[in-house]
Formats: C-alpha cells, sequence, structure tokens
C-alpha cells in the first residue's frame, strides 16, 4: 500500500465520515463552518508554518472570495460553484499585486505591512458603496454552502495540499523558510517561491471566504477586520509551526472551543485571548510542533521540533 | 618489429597527451576582483584560473577573504571591478541562483542546512532542480485520453497536485539518486533524521551531499574540515579526493589549515588581507617567504587592514 | 474656494496634521523602543493606551466602586499622573506575567507577538465586561487649567486668544485659527519626547538600554541587569502609550476598541525605520500630515486608505525605513 494513496484515503474517510453521519441542524452547522476555517487555516499555514512568512492580513483574502462570491450570485445571477472558484481566483490576483511590493519584506517589516494591506483592502469594500453596500453589509447571499459542498470543497483542497507539501514545492518552501541564502544557492530564486506560497494561501483564504458567505448569507467588510486575521494565524501557532496535520487539529479544537462558549460570548473573546497567552506560555511550539501527525506513529522519525530563531 | 611496437606505443602517448592537453581547458578564470565594503576593501585585485579536472585549494589565514572570494564566485556578492568566466561565459553580474543553476554548487563555513527537513530531504531539496518541471500543463490535459505528455518535462504541477502519472517515477527516482548520495557520504543510515539534530561532523558531510545533489561542474567546499578532530579530517580528505575523481568534478577547497590543502590538494592560491600572495604546487607555497610570513605573523602587518571572511 | 481659504485649509490642517502625528509618535516611540531591545511587535501596546485612557476617564469623573468606595473627581494633573503610571504599571505586568516566560523558554520572537496579540485582546475585553463597550466622551473642561496657563504664555508673545464654545482657539493673523488642544497635544509630546531623549543619552540606564538595543545578550554579560532594564523599557512605553491614549480619547472618544489605532502608530514606525526612535517621530509625523491634509482635501473617509497607501510606496523606494538597518544575509 502507497503511503500517499493511504493520506489521500484517510482524508476520504474523514471526508465522508464529516458528510454522511447523521447529525441535527446545529451541529451541522459546526460541521459546515469548521471546514471552512480548515480550508483558510490551511492558507495561513503553507504561508506562516512552510514558508516562514508571518502574516496578520489575511482575512482580508477571505474578504475578496466572500464578496466576489457574494456579488456574484446575488447580482448577477451566476452559479454558486464557478462563482466559489472566482473568489479564490480574485484573491490571488489582489494577492500578486500586493505581493509584488511587499514580499521582499521579512519578519515584522511583513507582519505589519499585511495588517496595512489587509485594513487597506476593508476599507475599500467598506467605501465602495454602489459596488458592495458598504459598512452595513450585503445580504441575500443564497445558502450554498450546504453540509455536502463544504466537505468535498474540504476534502479536495486538503488532498491537494499535503500532497503538494509532501513534493516539490514542499521542499522549495522549506527551504526558502529554513535559509533563504542557502535556497537561492540550490538554485532557487526564492522570491518566486515566495510568491507561489502566497499566491496558494490566498487561493485557499478566498475559497473559505466565498463558503462562508454562502454560510452565513450575509456578509460585512467588518467580519474580515483585523481580529479575523490574528485567529488564522494564532490557529496556525497553535497546531504547531510547519505541521499542516497540526493545523487542522488545532483550528479543530479552535472552532469547537468557540462554539462551545457561543452562550457566555461576552467572555467568549477574553478566554480566546487568554488561551493565546497560556498557550504561548505553556507551549510556544504548539500541539504538535513541526511535526506531522503520523510521524508520531512511525519509527525513527526526525525528532525535531525545536524552537528556531524568526529570519 | 618490436622497435615498430615501441614506435606505435611512443606515438600513441603522444597523442593521448595533446588530448589531454586539449581536455585541459580553463574551467573558471577571475578576472582582477576587487571589491569594496564601503571604504573597506576585501578583495584586491584577484585573479586566478582554474582548470577542468583540478582540486584546487584557496588557504589564507583568518580573515583573509577566502570566503568572500567564494562568495564573489557563487553570485552572493558583486564584486566592484574585474570579472569572472566560467566555462567561457561571463557570470559577473548573474544572481547567486542563476550561477547555480549554470553548475557551480558550494558548502558553508558555517553549515547551513535546511535543519528542520530530513537529510534525505535536504539532498533532495537540492536533487529536484535537475528535474524539468511544467507548471503549464493542466488538469484537464491529463483527463483527455488523447493526451501526450510533454517529454521535455519530468513532470508537471498537476500531476504533483494528485500524486499520480510521471510524479510517481520522477519522485522515487530523486528520493533512490538522493539516497545514494547519502550513502555515499556515509549517512544513508541518518537519511530520516533532521538535519540540524545531526552531529557537527555529519552535518559537514551532508552539506557536500547536497551539493553533489546539483550535478555541478565546479564544487566549493568552504573549511568542510573546521571542527573536526583529525581523525575525521583524514576521513573527510578521502572523502574530498574521492569524490573528485569518482565524478570527474572539479573542486576548490577553503581552509585555513595548512596540512589539509598540503594533503590533497596540486594546485593552491594562498591570500592575505584580500589579495594573492602565492600561487602553485604545495612544495613552492610551502617554500614561499610571503606564505610563512602570512602565517607565522608579521606583527607590523596584523593590525590595520583587517578584512572580514 | 478661493486660493485664500485653501491656503487657510492648508495651514491649518498642517497644524492638525503635526499634532496628531505628535500623538501618534508618543505611541510608535513606545513600540519601536520595545522593538529596539526584544525585536518583536508589541500588539498590547494599543492595550497600554486604553488603560491609560480608562484610569484618567474614571478618576476625571469620579469613581464609584458598586458602592463600597467612592472617590472624588481628580484634577487633570492627578488623573493624568495616575493614569501615566497605572498604564506603566500594566505594562510591566504583562511582560512580566506573560513574556518573560517566553522569552526565557526560546528565542523565537513569533510566540512573544501572539503572546502579545492575546494580552491585547484580553486587555480589551476586560474593559468590554467592566464598564461595557460604550463610547465615552472625556469632559471638554478638563484642560481648562492648562489652557489658562498656556494662553498666558502665548498672550506674552502676542497672540490672541479666542472662544468658540467650548473650543480654545488661537488667532495666528488673518482667518488662521488653531485650536488650544492641537497646540497643547504638540508641546506635550515634544517635552515627554525630549525627555526621553535626556534620559536616554544623560543617565546611565539610558545607556544601558542603548547598548541593550544593540545587542541584549552582550549587555546582559557586560553587567546589565537585564530583567530591571527590561522591565523599565515596558514602564517607558506604557507611559507614553498612555498620553497617547488621554490625547486620542480626548479628540474622539474612548471606547475598548481604541487601541486598535496603534496599527497606525505601527504603520508609522515601519516607515520610519523598525526600532529606530527618530524613524518613529519621523514616520508619525508625516503619517499625521498625509491623513490630515487627506481630510481637508481630500474626504475624512480616504485618510485610512491614503495612509495605507503611503505605506506600500514607503515599502517600494525603501524596504527598511527611514532610518531602519537593511538586513543582509551574512554567509
Amino acid at each position: 500500500m502507497n503511503k500517499n494513496l493511504l493520506g489521500s484515503a484517510a482524508f476520504v474517510a474523514l471526508g465522508a465520515a464529516l458528510a454522511f453521519v447523521p447529525l441535527s441542524g446545529y451541529q451541522e452547522g459546526i460541521v459546515v463552518l469548521l471546514c471552512i476555517n480548515c480550508i483558510a487555516a490551511m492558507g495561513v499555514s503553507l504561508l506562516t508554518g512552510f514558508t516562514g512568512i508571518f502574516t496578520l492580513g489575511h482575512a482580508a483574502y477571505m474578504a475578496l472570495g466572500a464578496y466576489t462570491a457574494a456579488i456574484m450570485t446575488v447580482r448577477y445571477g451566476i452559479h454558486w460553484l464557478p462563482a466559489i472558484v472566482a473568489g479564490g481566483i480574485v484573491a490571488v490576483f489582489v494577492a500578486w499585486l500586493i505581493g509584488i511590493p511587499t514580499l521582499r519584506l521579512t519578519g515584522d517589516y511583513y507582519a505589519i505591512a499585511s495588517i496595512g494591506l489587509g485594513e487597506a483592502i476593508r476599507l475599500i469594500l467598506e467605501n465602495w458603496q454602489s459596488f458592495t453596500r458598504g459598512a452595513r453589509g450585503f445580504p441575500g447571499i443564497e445558502s450554498y454552502s450546504t453540509r455536502p459542498v463544504s466537505v468535498v470543497f474540504f476534502t479536495v483542497l486538503g488532498i491537494f495540499m499535503f500532497n503538494l507539501l509532501d513534493s516539490r514545492l514542499g521542499r522549495e518552501l522549506k527551504a526558502s523558510r529554513d535559509d533563504r541564502a542557502a535556497a537561492s544557492l540550490m538554485g532557487f530564486h526564492t522570491p518566486t517561491s515566495r510568491m507561489k506560497a502566497l499566491l496558494l494561501s490566498a487561493f485557499y483564504c478566498g475559497i473559505s471566504g466565498a463558503l462562508l458567505a454562502g454560510y452565513m448569507n450575509f456578509i460585512q467588510p467588518s467580519m474580515f477586520d483585523m481580529m479575523k486575521s490574528t485567529e488564522l494565524t494564532a490557529v496556525v501557532v497553535f497546531g504547531g509551526l510547519g505541521s499542516m496535520s497540526g493545523t487542522l487539529l488545532g483550528s479543530a479544537i479552535i472552532t469547537s472551543v468557540m462554539e462551545y462558549f457561543r452562550d457566555i460570548s461576552q467572555y467568549r473573546m477574553l478566554i480566546y485571548g487568554f488561551l493565546l497567552v497560556v498557550i504561548m506560555v505553556l507551549r510556544p511550539e504548539g500541539l504538535l510542533g513541526s511535526r506531522e501527525i503520523w510521524s508520531f506513529f512511525m519509527p525513527a522519525s526526525d525528532g525535531s521540533g525545536g524552537a528556531r530563531g524568526r529570519e | 618489429m618490436e622497435a615498430m611496437k615501441e614506435v606505435m606505443k611512443e606515438a600513441r602517448q603522444e597523442v593521448m597527451k595533446e588530448k589531454a592537453r586539449e581536455n585541459m581547458r580553463v574551467l573558471l578564470e577571475l578576472n582582477g576582483i576587487n571589491l569594496f565594503f564601503g571604504g573597506v576593501q576585501a578583495v584586491r585585485d584577484m585573479s586566478f584560473t582554474i582548470m577542468d579536472d583540478e582540486l584546487a585549494g584557496i588557504i589564507g589565514p583568518n580573515g583573509a577573504g577566502k570566503t568572500t572570494v567564494f562568495n564573489i564566485i557563487s553570485g552572493v556578492y558583486s564584486p566592484t571591478s574585474g570579472s569572472i568566466w566560467f566555462r567561457e561565459q561571463d557570470i559577473t553580474p548573474l544572481m547567486a541562483y542563476q550561477v547555480n543553476r549554470l553548475g557551480i554548487a558550494r558548502t558553508f563555513q558555517n553549515l547551513r542546512l535546511f535543519g528542520r527537513s530530513s537529510a534525505l530531504e535536504n539532498v533532495m531539496t537540492a536533487m529536484q532542480n535537475r528535474y524539468r518541471y511544467s507548471f503549464r500543463e493542466n488538469l484537464w490535459g491529463h483527463l483527455t485520453p488523447s493526451y501526450r505528455p510533454d517529454p521535455a518535462y519530468h513532470y508537471s504541477f498537476a500531476e504533483s497536485l494528485l500524486h499520480v502519472g510521471r510524479w510517481r517515477r520522477t519522485e522515487s527516482h530523486i528520493r533512490a539518486r538522493s539516497m545514494e548520495l547519502l550513502d555515499r557520504v556515509g549517512l544513508a543510515d541518518r537519511a530520516r533524521q533532521a538535519a540540524g539534530t545531526l552531529p557537527y561532523g555529519l552535518q559537514r558531510r551532508l552539506e557536500i551531499a547536497r551539493a553533489l545533489a546539483l550535478d555541478p561542474k565546479l564544487l566549493l567546499l568552504d573549511e568542510p574540515a573546521a571542527g573536526m578532530n583529525p581523525e575525521e579530517v583524514a576521513g573527510l580528505n578521502r572523502l574530498i579526493t574521492g569524490i573528485h575523481r569518482e565524478f570527474k568534478l572539479t573542486t576548490l577547497v577553503i581552509e585555513h589549515h595548512m596540512d589539509v590543502i598540503m594533503e590533497i590538494c596540486p594546485h593552491i592560491v594562498c591570500m592575505n588581507f584580500g589579495a594573492k600572495i602565492a600561487e602553485g604546487s604545495p612544495e613552492e607555497i610551502q617554500s614561499n617567504p610571503e606564505v610563512l610570513s602570512a602565517y607565522l605573523g608579521d606583527e607590523d602587518d596584523a593590525d590595520g587592514e583587517g578584512v572580514s571572511a | 474656494m478661493g486660493i485664500d481659504m485653501q491656503f487657510t485649509t492648508l495651514f491649518q490642517q498642517i497644524i492638525n496634521g503635526l499634532s496628531l502625528g505628535s500623538v501618534y509618535a508618543l505611541i510608535a516611540v513606545g513600540y519601536s523602543l520595545v522593538y529596539s531591545i526584544l525585536s518583536f511587535s508589541n500588539f498590547a501596546h494599543g492595550g497600554f493606551l486604553v488603560v491609560g485612557g480608562y484610569i484618567c476617564y474614571g478618576l476625571l469623573s469620579g469613581l464609584d466602586v458598586y458602592g463600597y468606595f467612592t472617590i472624588p473627581p481628580f484634577n487633570i494633573w492627578l488623573a493624568g499622573l495616575n493614569a501615566l503610571i497605572g498604564a506603566g504599571f500594566i505594562a510591566v505586568l504583562t511582560e512580566r506575567l506573560a513574556y518573560k516566560p517566553i522569552r526565557e523558554r526560546t528565542s523565537m520572537t513569533l510566540y512573544l507577538l501572539i503572546a502579545s496579540m492575546g494580552v491585547s485582546i484580553v486587555i480589551e475585553n476586560i474593559f468590554v465586561i467592566v464598564v461595557g463597550g460604550r463610547f465615552r466622551a472625556l469632559p471638554q473642561d478638563i484642560f481648562q487649567d492648562v489652557f489658562a496657563v498656556l494662553e498666558k504664555i502665548l498672550g506674552f508673545f502676542g497672540l490672541q486668544s479666542t472662544r468658540e464654545g467650548s473650543s480654545h482657539l488661537f488667532n495666528l493673523g488673518g482667518n488662521v485659527t488653531v485650536s488650544m488642544f492641537d497646540i497643547l497635544s504638540l508641546i506635550v509630546a515634544v517635552l515627554f519626547l525630549g525627555g526621553l531623549q535626556l534620559f536616554l543619552r544623560r543617565t546611565r540606564w539610558g545607556l544601558a538600554i542603548r547598548a541593550a538595543a544593540c545587542d541584549l545578550r552582550t549587555a546582559g554579560l557586560m553587567g546589565v541587569n537585564v530583567s530591571l532594564l527590561i522591565g523599565i523599557v515596558f514602564f517607558v512605553a506604557g507611559v507614553l502609550a498612555a498620553i497617547g491614549g488621554i490625547f486620542l480619547s480626548f479628540r474622539y472618544t474612548l471606547y475598548p476598541q481604541l487601541g486598535g489605532i496603534t496599527t497606525k502608530a505601527f504603520v508609522a514606525a515601519v516607515i520610519g525605520g523598525l526600532g529606530s526612535l527618530p524613524g518613529a517621530v519621523v514616520g508619525s509625523l508625516i503619517l499625521g500630515l498625509a491623513e490630515m491634509l487627506s481630510t481637508g482635501f481630500i474626504s475624512s473617509q480616504m485618510r485610512d486608505l491614503v495612509v495605507f497607501s503611503l505605506l506600500v510606496i514607503m515599502l517600494l523606494v525603501k524596504p527598511a525605513g527611514f532610518f531602519g538597518k537593511q538586513i543582509s544575509d551574512k554567509i
């Protein structure tokens, strides 16, 4: 049995379980939300965990995906499936424009710039009244993000992501993360590698945003503020930088915990902020460190996962 | 009859020598390289040539500018003036990744492995650039029955997205050849260990394997023996000379321990204060008074024009 | 608009811009100071600002803690002083409880950054829960005494002051008037930044901080008490943030999310070059001017967009900011 096939099979099994296990309406909603959050988290994980680019503005790409899908379906009556894909593509295009000036930056410079640009995109959506209806929000979006739809998107994108990481692209990104100079002396044009990671992650976030629009039926620029971006990155750090399975696990845990505390919404954010601090103090390397979950079950696995300085 | 055979043999040898002389072409040529960092001159009028198939060494005391010369050759720094030629091509203006793609690989004095990846992954990362990859061939192409993959590429993005088709063959190829290289440097049993957790000496060997994976025409080794004990150094010397012979690989080694280079390199360049002070065979270098004074330390010259490596 | 009117607007917006910029500078300098020592972006900085604002607000309007005890209203001097010390204290507390354990465990600054976001969320939501999310306006007459002093000083130079409702204005000749508040925030910012400069240049601890900004570890090896030094730096940062907080809540209103405005101070610090104090000041002034000029000549909705486009342009031209160090890989 091939290892790759095994991974894909596991993913399909997980997807099938999520899609076909009978659930109540409320639980179904959580599954959809879980899929949506996991897709976005995978995108951010690729950029932050595997390429070492720390972003605090990826909610903006979700916003672009959400608004693209919403406007296409509501205003132009286009079917939701192409609209979702278009959401991803628009996010990629904008990411490309943004990446050209900002990807030269490293460390906190990039982080602050990504906050600024994320906020700029949100402000544009807020002020472009005629097109986006501004801060009041965009209502009346069709409920296309049903459980099967979001599970299928999650499964397919998940398999793609794991396959890419366990392949040429994954090695290239990790090389440019661990040592940019050494990577360029291995023949990699590191700016291109970084751009690839940014575009892919924007695509995932765009799709996630488009699905979110179909789940909420109503979107508003303030849903995609810096808080949301922080949450995306925090989930990735919580799961363990450089561990895609850790990201999925972290996202699932955070989403469930936040759902659990929904009733005491006043304290929800307080608990969330407190959790972030406590996790960083007690286990900064995150749930899985930089290892994938299956490496814990395999003999003689690479016992790494130590902390290294950022860039 | 016997005399006739003798003559024929001599003639044949003559032809062989002629051929050998033709084969001894210039691989790398540095022409009057100068490099300034602000007001400090790090490299001064550096010129030397490396012939094809040579095993050459650069020696010099700490801070003589040896690593800087490597950085200039490998495209990390651009020289302020002068030019670098590699296989009859001017590589002076090229960026590091372009120089690398032309066939110059190097190791680093202060190990620069991809620490969190496994040893095998480190080598595979370098190896994969030998295989051509197509982004253009899309997913739909693979689904149409009449589709024939472009033979110019080893695999495509779509295939690696799904782990199907040529991806499998190519990936297992990359893996197998990387394992061979790891085996060659004596790291086969550590293939799955994270590179950053390997012992120091093995990390140096892994760097050599990673450089070899790039299939270079010229290998630059930056202080491969630094921090090793004499026993490890002996093993390393065997490895370097072995690789040189086996892969027919032109190799340029930096060391500040004279004895290492004296033992393995027939052609030596000696540097001090960013300039070449001597060049020749080990015997010539050893008897050169300037080299001796550079190594024994001439106190009057020792400060002032300090140059960082 | 006639040329004259345009000129008047221009002049007024420049003063406004400098005043706003000087408030940003107070915040950005504190942030940059912490960055220069620990090389991480302290996102809890906005929290310190809010703490300062609320302490000042609470003491000005008098506290009534569930009827157990009451504190009579303070005047601005006392309330301000308490706010500065309180925010400084919270900053030190944050460092000790949240950052120190992380610092001691790993050298990865990313973890500090995430923790600082956690702290910022915690502070924001504590205020949401305890005092509610309402917008609160600081009483408009709190600076009365200060303004009176200022009037006398400026009157000495022959500048006439007028009043329009509750706002004090200065006549600079022609139609150009400047609000007293703008002048006050400019003066206070200059005083505190000058004080900081004196502290860094003239005192032993200032020297230690400058050394630590070059290399914290080496400074520690040279016998500097690193833990105390970081405490002092956080206290200073908290104090500066609190002043910014008081001025911002007077300029706008006070609410738990006011700390979000630090994003602009961060942007200013990036424009000036991360970790550079003069850079933070220059970046803040540029930002304040850009914001106010676009308010005056384009529209107030576009001001944030102008700020962020400025950031992009800056990054294109000078990726390390005005005074930042260009990071180069050493091989």
